[in-house]
């Protein structure tokens, strides 16, 4: 009979479990008749012994440890390089999630300004669930296209309106969820890219005033920075922050799409003094938001709500939402009708939307997909005449142009992305933000780790990737035959039937 | 009480650190009884050198704070070493008395740390983590 060759890795186990005792003893022997260097060995190995029982018969926790000893380290030692070995060896380059290689790679082309071409054909599926853009037969010269200009608040006639001159802007992050350099290096960035820069729900800005950019301040659940011992609205500290020069809108937050129905979450190995302090919470648990606005009990206080904080800080407001339902936002959108109170733009936050830290649940399971919710959102809004008293904004995923360009098909008058600048940033997706732990420096608040990014060197490159995405919008918008993203619809769109947007092909 | 604990490892830190540096002195030096223990007794012409370096590497280990379980783990190997010189080479008999001694003091030293300090140990801190 020919025997086959296996490992049995217990017996291996069993036989290393046995062998480790024997060799201290046979190197003590050749210690004392050979060389004292043996000795050397037969510490190593006495220490091993005393490691091995431990594992074996005394600690009760870990059953392979207990089963296989020293051995059964190898299977953490390895699990725990896992991630690092699959990213750098193994992985395919459309596999990773929630970035794959690819798409990362497309941004940091962008931030680094090397031309992002690609050869030989694409990596996507063509049969299956990729939405595609219709191009025309005629596209336009680039000379033709009408120059970007969004400005809100127009509608309610706001004296400090806004207007932003490129569709994007720099996504909700906190200071908190971020590290000091990263706030810095995105506010600083945003100015030279001439965008605007949320604030995240982190309480009173600081960093972000120094750098000089536009902001929009994030208002969440909590409202860190502007409330009261119990949780409601403190109109006096807004309107002080409202009158900041850089203070450009305000945005409610009333959910987001990485954990819809939950309010933030701050982990508290994150929390510092300064941050602590900055928010008005304690340093020693984790700071959860609650999961709605104390004054939002229904829709008619929601609306009521929005109003007020319009009143209150005269500059454009607007809300940012994920969406459960659509027919709960169209009760929400016949509410607004009824008091005649708008929001000065809707952010629609898919559920693919990025996060510091959720649970996994919700990250996983909870809110509607950016595709179909945007969709919904925008039809609602034209079903019921009022698609031209408010701006729509979307976010969720769209780092790429791609992506980005469906959303404006799909109603977006701008773009929102929090992880594609984190990207041009430095991120490698190492996805640490919520263990202060971050490789690269951005979600932590060690200042060894934030040793990594040199603000000056990094602030150019959120320039360049918006310079650069102008640039692809652009091509986009060019080859589709259109001058600008408001003539971009529905139809530009090829939903193949795998997609979640084909219900709305048959419904149109 | 974590604090009193970690007072008393830093103390067990600092023995180990005076008696296994006094003797680097010596090792470097090439005094004659040294070199005498080394070549005669143990038969590892040089080895002062290399013992002597390795207790140099525990020694910087043993006081930087992020490293005190390494070189608490190299202190105890090497006294370990030292002690087994003892038994089977080198004997107990008048100075050599003395440096056998000093070899234990070290080990308990670097072995009190090690408890204390258990938990930033790599290959049992995970399997006391739970506990």
């Amino acid at each position: 009979m020919i025997g086959k060759l296996s490992i049995d890795l217990h017996k291996l186990a069993k036989f290393t479990n046995l062998a480790i005792p024997i060799l201290a003893i046979l190197f003590f022997v050749a210690g004392l008749k050979v060389s004292f260097y043996f000795h050397f060995l037969t510490v190593t190995f006495l220490f091993l012994t005393i490691i091995n029982f431990f594992y074996l018969k005394v600690q009760t926790t870990h059953s392979v440890l207990r089963n296989f000893g020293v051995l059964g380290q190898g299977r953490y030692m390895l699990e725990s390089i896992g991630p690092e070995l699959r990213q750098y060896l193994f992985a395919n380059d459309t596999e990773e999630k929630p970035f794959n290689r690819t798409e990362r790679a497309e941004v940091y082309r962008k931030a680094k300004n090397i031309d992002s071409a690609s050869s030989f054909g694409s990596q996507f599926e063509f049969d299956s669930s990729e939405i595609k853009i219709r191009h025309s037969m005629f596209p336009i010269s680039k000379d033709k296209l009408i120059p970007y200009r969004l400005t809100f608040g127009e509608e309610r006639g706001v004296a400090n309106s806004y207007t932003i001159t490129k569709p994007f802007m720099i996504s909700a992050m906190s200071y908190g969820a971020l590290g000091e350099r990263a706030v810095r290096s995105f506010a600083r960035g945003a100015k030279m890219a001439g965008i605007p820069m949320n604030t995240g729900e982190g309480g009173y800005p600081k960093y972000h005033l120094d750098e000089g950019c536009d902001l929009i301040f994030q208002m969440g659940t909590a409202k860190f920075g502007v409330r009261n011992e119990d949780g409601t609205l403190n109109d006096d500290k807004l309107q002080e922050l409202a009158q900041k020069d850089s203070i450009k809108m305000v945005e409610i937050k009333f959910s987001q799409g990485a954990k819809p129905g939950k309010g933030g979450l701050l982990p508290k190995e994150k929390i510092t003094d300064e941050i602590a302090e900055l928010r008005g919470v304690p340093k020693d648990r984790d700071v959860i938001s609650p999961s709605s606005h104390a004054e939002c009990k229904d829709i008619e206080s929601t609306v009521a709500f929005i109003d007020h904080v319009q009143k209150a800080t005269e500059l454009p407001v607007g809300i940012k939402l994920c969406v459960g339902r659509p027919q709960q936002f169209e009760e929400l959108v016949l509410e607004m009708k009824r008091q005649n109170v708008f929001p000065d733009w809707i952010t629609v936050d898919g559920a693919e939307g990025g996060t510091g830290a959720a649970p996994k649940a919700f990250i996983d399971r909870v809110g509607m997909p950016l595709f179909p919710a945007l969709k919904s959102v925008n039809d609602i809004l034209a079903k019921n005449e009022v698609r031209n008293r408010l701006k729509l904004l979307a976010s969720g995923k769209l780092v790429a142009p791609g992506r980005q360009m469906v959303a404006f098909c799909l109603g977006a008058d701008a773009i929102y992305s929090a992880r594609g600048f984190m990207l041009s940033l430095g991120c490698i997706q190492a996805l640490q933000c919520g263990n202060n732990t971050c490789p690269v420096g951005i979600t932590t608040h060690d200042p060894v780790l934030q040793h990594g990014i040199n603000i000056d060197a990094k602030a150019p490159r959120i320039a360049n990737y918006v310079h650069n995405l102008e640039h692809d919008l652009e091509e986009l918008l060019a080859s589709a035959g259109c001058r600008s993203v408001k003539e971009l619809t529905f139809d530009h769109l090829f939903v193949p039937s795998e997609s979640t947007l084909y219900p709305f092909i048959q419904s149109n | 009480m974590k604090n009193k604990a970690y007072i008393f490892s830093w103390i067990a830190q600092l023995i180990a650190v005076v008696i296994m540096g006094q003797t680097l002195f010596f090792k470097f030096t090439g005094h004659p009884e040294t070199i005498a223990i080394f070549e005669e007794k143990l038969n590892m012409p040089g080895g002062q050198y290399v013992i002597g370096i390795a207790e140099l590497i525990a020694c910087i280990l043993l006081l930087i704070p992020t490293s005190v379980a390494y070189g608490a783990l190299l202190g105890a190997g090497l006294m370990t070493g030292a002690i087994i010189g003892h038994i089977t080479h080198i004997g107990w008999e008048g100075n050599h008395l003395t440096l056998g001694i000093m070899a234990i003091i070290t080990l308990v030293s670097c072995i009190s740390v090690l408890i204390i300090r258990r938990s930033e140990l790599p290959f049992i801190k995970s399997a006391l983590k739970e506990q």
